[in-house]
């Protein structure tokens, strides 16, 4: 099992640059305790224009800053937005190998389509086609990285022969993911070889099914690498404090801080009518009251699976994920700063005290985590 | 936290001239043979909170969306209607507030006050539908309110439009409350059209800094079986629904 960190570097309003500032000298902060402790992930969005929600519109700023203030931890884009009126594919290729190569092989590539018409409105984007794009350059950005001369004839960009430059330092490249909201995704994932970066709470049913389907149709992709990526990560949220009373109050406090700003966002769907857009893309709205006698949560009346509790809680929690077929979990820490940067380290110290070392990966060896780097860098 | 509406409720509810509804009622208003013209337009920033009472958020960007319905067959008869709904957030919910709506018979607009809050006036409102075009016009007093111009359609599966529920403010059994208005929409096709909105009297719709100044999409769902269920939950408006939301009893 690894462990990660997630984050939307949300500002709560009023907001302004010294509230932004702080947000994201706390989340610095978190990021460097994290390593220490060693979590595996560190994984920041890409959103835009998002007020209050998400105010991390360029995680490779972020991540080179984590990438230099932190030595084995993992970073991760989670996702570049793969839409060309946001990002050319050969920026996004340059940026992520440079990154790469900043933090020594410690990239997470991954990669998404953005569901907000807030987003691709802003960028005069056209939801019609980002599945289309989003396609394209998963495709064309790991030859990007691995071939000395790349050309390219297709629908959101063409271009003669050219070496893209840097090239990221793991071999043959950094692993690929796609974030995965809505049900059905997580099937393009494992058609292309790619991870699948869950981002949205879901049940341990629904999380089950989707599993398995991954597993099944992975196991014959045409991956569009040159490695396949068969991690299976979710996203989910973490207060851990000794008494569960008070983690519930207080973690269940910042999920519906999360959640609430989340129902806020102006979904494409809502606006614009199209065949691309199937679900409202929400993720908060799927927390599932526990009820089976067996599940832990029942008891505490808590949501099931969510990583707020105690730390025995905790355990039992991410013991039935990985039952299920989950091989790591990435953690939203804070919303909106509905907890305090105190109560948010103090909760990460007792997760890796208490939580972590129940559980088998790179985090009990404190090494670096398992990257593809080539020989003499390891 | 989170932005809110900060329009006073009794302003408002003079503004939109909002009607009463006297007794709920426990029936459901079917109407076969519809088509439904929806626009969306995005709303200057300015506007996003001063149209909207305390118990909404708005939605960034701020948007309006036009529906329009041309009704073939009801208990009263055919009809059509055009209404204005600003784009909000009741609690986590996607709602639109209604801000002003018209209906082409007396029957129609009365129905639609007295039993589900819309702010209705009688007025002329025709809705054309071609094969490759289709126009909604709205006349009061016979002065144009509203003309658009929607061309070129391209067909889109019938579930690929999304219509929230409405919020109506009207006086009622529990007092000045949004009504929420949920309807059940069963479509045969669907097309996205290029539209033009050539005339939009912002005061006749409600409010003069209502701006639809840059349109998104417009759909024209055809053949539609619409259902308005009997009113279930209304909400106060000047609290958020996490406090203020109530069941209705019949």
């Amino acid at each position: 099992m690894r462990f990660g960190i997630f984050f939307e570097l949300s500002v709560p309003r009023p907001g302004g640059k010294v509230a932004e500032y702080q947000v994201y000298m706390n989340a610095l902060e978190q990021c460097r305790l994290a390593d220490e402790l060693g979590f595996d992930h560190v994984w920041a969005v890409e959103h835009h224009f998002l007020e209050e929600y998400s105010h991390c519109s360029a995680p490779e700023v972020f991540l080179a800053a984590v990438a230099a203030q932190t030595s084995r931890i993992r970073v991760g884009h989670g996702a570049v937005v793969c839409v060309p009126e946001m990002n050319h594919p050969i920026r996004v290729a340059e940026r992520a190998a440079a990154l790469d190569l900043i933090s020594g092989g410690r990239l997470e590539f991954g990669t998404a389509r953005s569901s907000t018409w807030t987003e691709l409105g802003g960028f005069g984007a056209n939801p019609d086609d980002t599945k289309k794009t989003w396609d394209e350059f998963v495709r064309v950005i790991p030859k990007m990285w691995t071939q000395d001369s790349f050309s390219w004839q297709g629908k959101s960009f063409s271009m003669p022969e050219r070496n893209v430059l840097p090239k990221p330092l793991q071999d043959p490249h950094p692993p690929l993911w796609v974030t995965v909201t809505s049900p059905g995704t997580e099937l393009d994932a494992a058609e292309r070889g790619m991870g699948c970066l869950g981002v949205a709470a879901v049940s341990y049913e629904e999380q089950e099914r989707r599993t398995a389907r991954y597993r099944h149709v992975i196991a014959n992709c045409e991956p569009v690498g040159v490695a396949v990526n068969n991690r299976v990560h979710t996203m989910n949220f973490l207060y851990c404090h000794e008494d569960y009373r008070q983690a519930a109050r207080t973690g269940m406090q910042m999920i519906g801080a999360f959640n609430t700003m989340n129902a806020h966002l102006y979904w494409t769907r809502e606006a614009y009518a199209t065949r691309a857009y199937q679900s409202l893309g929400n993720i908060g709205q799927s927390l599932k009251q526990a009820s089976t006698p067996d599940d832990p949560s029942a008891a505490k009346g808590l949501p099931e699976g969510l990583g707020v509790g105690d730390p025995d809680h905790l355990v039992s929690v991410i013991k039935r994920w990985e039952a299920i077929g989950v091989d790591g979990i990435n953690f939203v820490l804070n919303a909106a700063e509905a907890v305090t940067q105190d109560q948010v380290l103090d909760s990460l110290r007792l997760f890796a005290r208490e939580v972590m070392p129940k559980f088998a990966g790179p985090h009990n060896a404190r090494v670096p985590a398992p990257s593809s780097l080539p020989v003499g860098f390891a | 936290m989170l932005l809110t509406g900060s329009a006073d409720v009794l302003v408002l509810a003079d503004q939109f001239s909002v009607p009463t509804i006297a007794a709920w009622s426990g029936e459901p208003f079917e109407m076969v043979d519809v088509h439904v013209l929806q626009l969306i337009a995005e709303l200057p920033r300015t506007a996003r909170e001063c149209v909207l009472p305390p118990g909404l958020h708005p939605t960034e960007p701020a948007a309006l969306s036009i529906q329009a319905w041309r009704v073939g067959d009801s208990a009263i008869g055919s009809f059509t209607f055009c209404h204005t709904r600003l784009s909000c957030r009741s609690g986590v919910r996607a709602r639109g507030m209604t801000t002003a709506a018209v209906a082409s018979t007396t029957a129609a607009a009365m129905l639609l006050r007295e039993r589900f809050g819309f702010p209705s006036h009688v007025g002329h409102v025709r809705l054309d539908s071609s094969y490759d075009r289709c126009d909604v016009t709205v006349l009061l007093d016979d002065t144009p309110v509203l003309v658009m111009n929607n061309l070129d359609p391209q067909p889109l599966d019938a579930n690929d439009v999304q219509y929230t529920s409405t919020l109506n403010l009207a006086h009622t059994p529990n007092g000045l409350r949004l009504v929420q208005v949920d309807a059940d929409h069963h479509t045969q096709r669907l097309e996205r059209l290029t539209a033009r909105l050539t005339t939009f009297d912002a005061r006749a719709w409600g409010d003069s800094r209502i701006d639809p100044y840059f349109i998104v999409t417009t759909t024209l769902a055809r053949a539609e079986t619409v259902t308005l269920a009997p009113v279930r939950f209304v909400c106060r408006a000047d609290i958020s629904a996490f406090e203020g939301t109530e069941s209705v009893r019949h």
